[in-house]
């Protein structure tokens, strides 16, 4: 109960102090037809800080990722990311906004028959003007740029393999390095562990984790088990049926809480 | 209470073929249309017994004109065969070209204003519905004779059908490579290029040398209409009654088809052994510096095959426009023709010429469908265990394959007179022995396990392929049997040209006596019956497969 009362009072505060903050939802509502999605919700999220999105599938994690990066437009309220709305901003506007927010996905999104060099090379395409084919026609800093982060995910001596010859885990951490080369202020991850083993999980969100402290990036990553949720972020939003039924600290929270904010949820 | 559940199980036998569905309109109605006009053209086109005995009497007499075979001066028909070569390279490469931005605008992920796809996908209906004859016909009138026209004509009907593959390829990848290079801030055309263009690229390459096969083949064929290529000294043969020399040319067709198929045959078992180790493979060696590519065995083939195709591609173009046309003749023919298109005029003649090409196709494939059956059903191995019959078919097949259909309409309508007798004739044999071919490859596919299951139960052979291998083998028989039907109509529509009937005359006559208005009516009657076959046959699939 107190946990819940803890959620609304951060969106009190958020309404109060949104300057600077990475991402301010207002109220934000989604509906696809009869189906609410998403139920007013309001959430700030300051630069830096690693929030872990929980909850079951359907919940509406996936959406609230999507409306962050402009995939999908609120049917109510208001959002800020990174200082623009991507609702209602225009096509380039979203193009800018996309190439400052990286978004990892869950299936990857890598091309499983280009080395894992050319797929973290494509996290550069929005900073390019002509599409471009093969290693040789990035320019060479970028080429070196894509080494590096490469290396940052530990992956630089399979940099010339296919990608669809690596691991779970590795591809995961090709994708990371994908997003590295836009030097994103704002990282959104949608379950980037879903099918991968516990190992790989544990060890990909920790790269994150690690990357996102270096380097002062943002991250928002839904996941669905709570504890790895609690080992690598440093805020904890539930989302049940579109609502959020809890949002503290990591630090301040324990599996129990959650649970307990489930089960009542469920009584209720 | 267990009684009434084991109940149901054993009534089940009972009923015929349960959880199948019912025999709709198109199982039953599509063959009965088929009988239906095959008994119709049985009668239209006099086909009995005793006249095609006749037939073959003067076919027989014919050939015995054409032996043996000379070649005359060999040097030229050389120089003839390898213009032919390069009037199919060069027209698949434009096609190729074209293509991609066609496809990828007649796809279904195209975001773009929708008039452009709704171009795309017309574009790609029409071209794909109007055989590279008929525009090489209308192209001699605005480039001129010779090979451009060739090159031009396999470039235009080809775009249709590369493009319309390139766009299912298109369709089936999966989205989430293009989702997250999107998330990047990516435009269109970087995405394209980085996640479908890329992913795609093995599929199109062998979409693409398919249809060179085939574009080799046409292009044998479009010196009928002077629009380059050994054809022409075929027609010139043909035409002063020089037989022995027509069979000359024949045969180096022949030879020069298989040698090519025999050709794509090992590059493809090359290929594919490559593709086992590239898989597997580092993409690049290690580069001077370590943010550099270096070179390894799989950069240096993927490198090297793309450049050798270029290079092949630029010289075929070359050969092509060795004699290019001035530009204001170009644009004041084409003004010409294009411009005598309108207002398109119809009349019973096109119905007439269209309805008989329409039944030469159905009748013919008719006939191909079964013959090829029973060719099928002979010459596979695990049914008829009669190897020298099965080999004797395998390679008559393989030969009459060889031969485009048009030029045995040449020899029937040298033999039997002008008509629609001589097309049939021509069809049904490549009807034969293209579904042959078809049926054969899947009766190969057919798993032989339940066969065996059979043959252990005492099962006959009848027994045996009319239980265990018909039901594996009919869904493809039919999605088979349609296309050799589609491949008929498009053929039939041909024919005319060298007097074997069908709409193909009036087209000729025509473009001859510039009456282009005509020539428009028949090519818009003509697209609209192909397209509306197809939509028949593409729902027959649906309902059946």
């Amino acid at each position: 109960m107190t946990l819940i009362q803890g959620a609304t009072g951060m969106a009190a505060t958020g309404k109060a102090d949104d300057t600077g903050a990475s991402v301010v939802l207002r109220e934000v509502g989604m509906r696809f037809g009869e189906n609410v999605v998403l139920d007013r919700v309001n959430l700030t999220v300051t630069p830096g800080q690693f929030v872990a999105l929980v909850g079951p599938s359907g919940a509406g994690k996936s959406t609230l990722l999507r409306l962050m990066n402009g995939s999908h437009r609120p049917t109510a309220g208001s959002l800020s990311v990174l200082g623009v709305n991507p609702a209602t901003c225009s096509r380039p506007e979203l193009r800018r906004l996309r190439r400052r927010t990286g978004f990892v996905f869950q299936q990857f999104g890598l091309v499983g028959r280009l080395s894992a060099m050319e797929n973290v090379l494509m996290g550069a395409l929005g900073s390019l003007r002509m599409p471009c084919y093969g290693i040789a026609t990035y320019p060479r800093p970028l080429r070196e740029r894509a080494l590096a982060n490469l290396e940052r995910v530990g992956l630089v001596d399979q940099r010339h393999q296919r990608c669809d010859t690596l691991s779970g885990g590795q591809q995961q951490r090709v994708a990371i390095a994908r997003t590295l080369m836009q030097e994103a202020e704002l990282v959104l991850a949608d379950e980037p562990v879903a099918s991968l083993d516990p190992n790989a999980s544990i060890s990909v969100l920790q790269t994150l984790r690690k990357l996102s402290a270096e380097d002062g990036f943002t991250v928002i990553c839904s996941l669905h088990q709570v504890e790895l949720a609690l080992e690598v972020s440093d805020r904890v939003v539930a989302v049940r049926d579109g609502a959020f039924v809890l949002d503290a600290s990591t630090s301040r929270t324990s599996q129990e809480d959650i649970r307990a904010v489930y089960a009542q949820a469920k009584q209720g | 209470m267990p009684q009434t559940l084991e109940r149901p199980p054993a009534t089940q036998p009972t009923r015929r073929a349960p959880g199948r569905p019912r025999p709709s309109v198109a199982t039953i109605g599509i063959p009965l249309a088929y009988v239906a006009v095959t008994v119709f053209a049985l009668w239209w086109l006099d086909i009995r017994p005793a006249a095609l005995l006749a037939g073959f009497e003067d076919i027989a007499r014919l050939v015995q004109r054409m032996v043996p075979p000379t070649t005359g001066d060999p040097g030229s028909l050389v120089s003839l065969a390898i213009e032919t070569l390069w009037i199919a390279i060069a027209g698949t490469g434009i096609a190729t070209i074209l293509s991609v931005p066609l496809a990828a605008a007649a796809s279904r992920h195209f975001a773009g204003p929708r008039v452009i796809g709704w171009l795309a996908r017309g574009t790609i209906v029409v071209t794909r519905a109007i055989p590279s004859l008929v525009f090489a016909l209308i192209l001699v009138r605005i480039v001129g004779l010779g090979p451009l026209a060739g090159g031009l004509a396999i470039a235009f009907h080809s775009v249709g059908m590369i493009g319309k593959m390139f766009a299912d390829v298109f369709e089936e990848l999966e989205p989430s490579p293009r989702e997250a290079v999107r998330a990047v801030g990516a435009t269109r055309a970087q995405n394209f290029v980085a996640t479908t263009l890329s992913r795609a690229l093995p599929s199109l390459t062998s979409i693409v040398l398919y249809r060179l096969d085939i574009n080799i083949r046409a292009s044998a064929v479009l010196g009928l209409v002077g629009a380059g290529g050994i054809g022409l000294a075929l027609q010139t043969a043909i035409g002063s009654l020089d037989y022995r020399r027509a069979l000359g040319i024949i045969l180096v067709i022949v030879i020069m088809l298989l040698a090519l198929e025999l050709v794509a045959y090992l590059a493809q078992r090359a290929l594919s052994e490559h593709a086992e180790e590239h898989s597997a493979a580092q993409l690049y060696g290690e580069g001077r510096a370590a943010a550099s590519p270096g070179w390894n065995r799989s950069r240096i083939l993927r490198v090297g095959s793309g450049l050798a195709a270029l290079v092949v591609f630029a010289v075929s173009l070359a050969q092509v426009l060795a004699d290019p046309p001035s530009f204001g003749r170009l644009w004041a023919n084409t003004a010409r023709v294009l411009s005598g298109f309108f207002p398109p005029v119809f009349s019973p003649d096109i119905a007439y010429g269209i309805f008989e090409s329409v039944v030469m196709a159905l009748s013919a494939t008719t006939f191909g469908v079964v013959f090829g059956l029973v060719i099928a059903v002979l010459s596979t191995r695990h049914l008829v265990r009669f190897e020298p019959l099965s080999l004797a078919l395998r390679g008559l097949m393989v030969l009459l394959r060889g031969v485009p259909d048009i030029i045995f309409a040449l020899l029937f309508v040298a033999a039997l007179g002008l008509g629609p007798f001589a097309g049939f004739l021509a069809l049904a044999i490549s009807c034969t022995a293209l579904a042959a071919k078809f049926f054969t490859d899947s009766l190969v596919r057919v798993d032989p396990a339940p066969l065996r299951a059979l043959e252990a139960t005492g099962a006959g052979r009848m027994q045996v392929f009319v239980s265990g291998v018909w039901p594996q083998f009919v869904p493809s028989f039919i999605g088979n049997s349609l296309f050799t039907s589609d491949l008929a109509l498009r053929e039939s529509a041909v024919l005319g040209i060298v007097g074997a009937g069908g709409i193909g005359f009036l087209l000729e006559e025509s473009i001859a006596t510039l009456h282009y208005d005509t020539t428009a009516g028949i090519l818009i009657a003509l697209v609209v019956v192909v397209v509306a076959l197809e939509a028949v046959a593409r729902w027959a699939r649906r309902k059946v497969i």
